[in-house]
């Protein structure tokens, strides 16, 4: 295991404590367990700064803690999607981390924002909300068997606190991730 | 700001005694089997195992029924999808106008409002009676057998290791920088949802910065002491399954499984 490696478990094990405090400070909880607070940045952050891959593990990884700390299991496959795949998918941002730095390092951090880190947090809740959603139609679809077609449409409208979160956490990103990438960037090793 | 992370209850039980591993596995068969369940004997059986669960483990009953105060909203909608009927053609049990409920509605919402909850406090259960480093543990070992097609099960428990390790001095930390932060006349809890992220980026700074100082830190601690990943890595307080968990195990997950196929 090389040092880069070490760094990149100790910086992603420090983002998963950060997203669970984050996760106290939870503005609203939701009836069915989703909540919003800003959990989701430091996980946009991370991947926007390190890539797809950190961004993904430290994803599912909160998403196992989350789940072992504040359990809410109602079907076998909810649990994966709800917890470790949801957050799995914020770690998606992490695809649009080349276009960032490359703009960052060209000292176009407006351009960066609006065609890298905007794109990457709406690619990164999509992938969230996808999963929620999924999630919503299974539940729906188990429970409330009565609903016909509508478990998609309730499942759209319940789980859209996710996209008031990313809209919350996309004012945050843009306000501390480009003095955060001139500081912390680069590995220095 | 609430500092106090999971759910764990610190009692001297059967239950707590258990590995983690035995529980996390009885959780899943539990999940399954009691998803399984369709008729109400089935029902009342799953929940004389979730209520002698909470004898054993001698939690309050307050604790163990605090998630289900959340499920309240779901919990009406459920039984509303089921009871509820626009005009209907057929006799209803209650009438209000063109709203009527339906008995045999009444009933399935009753059962499956029944099951939502006993599957949340079931599985609760393992978060009450296991500590978050138990369950990270355990986790590790669960995943272990994975490293066989190069899952870094090692590296995983040690993030998360970290990530708990790491959780009571960044929520210290939080709370410094907000009680600054207020003492300087900053709002944390007026305002929409986007004007109260704005409101927290002066707190996120120094946070994220501390981060990533102290994940550089870190790093060159581990390194130092020749931290090479999981292969080979000893524990201070290593858990083993006993013969007594592998019972439980088997025994447990044979019952539930049981009872969601043949109920």
């Amino acid at each position: 295991m090389n040092a880069r490696r070490i760094r990149s478990a100790a910086e992603i094990g420090l983002t998963i404590a950060l997203a669970a405090v984050l996760h106290l400070v939870a503005v609203w909880q939701m009836p069915q367990g989703g909540s919003y607070s800003l959990a989701m940045l430091p996980l946009f952050v991370l991947a926007l700064m390190r890539g797809v891959g950190p961004g993904m593990t430290a994803g599912a990884l909160y998403g196992l803690l989350d789940l072992a700390m504040k359990p809410y299991i109602y079907h076998p496959v909810q649990v994966v999607l709800d917890y470790p795949l949801a957050y799995a998918l914020v770690g998606l941002a992490g695809l649009l981390s080349v276009r960032w730095r490359r703009l960052h390092a060209a000292d176009r951090p407006t351009a960066g924002v609006w065609t890298a880190v905007v794109p990457g947090i709406i690619v990164g809740a999509l992938g969230r909300y996808a999963a929620h959603v999924a999630s919503g139609v299974i539940f729906f679809s188990s429970y409330a068997l009565e609903l016909g077609e509508a478990p998609l449409w309730y499942s759209l409208v319940y789980n859209s606190f996710v996209l008031l979160s990313a809209v919350a956490c996309a004012f945050a990103v843009v306000a501390v991730l480009p003095p955060l990438q001139s500081a912390f960037g680069v590995r220095e090793r | 700001m609430p500092t106090t992370f999971g759910q764990y209850v610190p009692v001297d039980s059967p239950v707590h005694a258990l590995d983690a591993k035995t529980k996390m596995g009885l959780v899943a068969a539990f999940a399954v089997g009691a998803f399984l369940v369709d008729r109400f004997w089935g029902l009342v059986l799953v929940a004389a195992l979730v209520g002698g669960g909470i004898l054993l483990a001698r939690v309050p009953l307050r604790i163990a029924l605090r998630g289900v105060k959340a499920l309240s909203v779901i919990l009406i909608f459920t039984l509303a999808a089921h009871a509820l009927r626009w005009n209907p053609a057929t006799v209803s049990l209650v009438r209000i106008g063109p709203l009527a409920v339906d008995a045999a509605g009444l009933r399935d919402g009753v059962f499956f409002a029944a099951r939502i909850v006993l599957l949340v406090v079931g599985t609760s259960l393992l978060t009450l009676t296991t500590t978050p480093v138990q369950l990270t543990d355990g986790l590790e070992r669960v995943l272990r057998p994975l490293t066989i097609v190069r899952f870094p099960a090692g590296e995983v428990a040690m993030m998360l290791t970290i990530a708990l390790r790491f959780i009571p001095t960044t929520a210290q930390e939080a709370e410094r920088v907000i009680i600054a932060q207020t003492a300087r006349g900053a709002s944390f809890d007026s305002g929409g949802p986007i004007r109260r992220a704005r409101a927290f980026v002066p707190v996120l700074v120094p946070l994220f910065v501390n981060l990533f100082k102290r994940a550089e830190d870190l790093a060159v601690a581990m390194e130092s002491r020749c931290y090479r990943g999981g292969a080979g890595r000893t524990r201070l307080n290593a858990s083993a399954m006993t013969p007594r968990d592998w019972l439980v195990l088997c025994c447990g997950s044979a019952a539930v499984m049981a009872i969601g196929l043949w109920l």
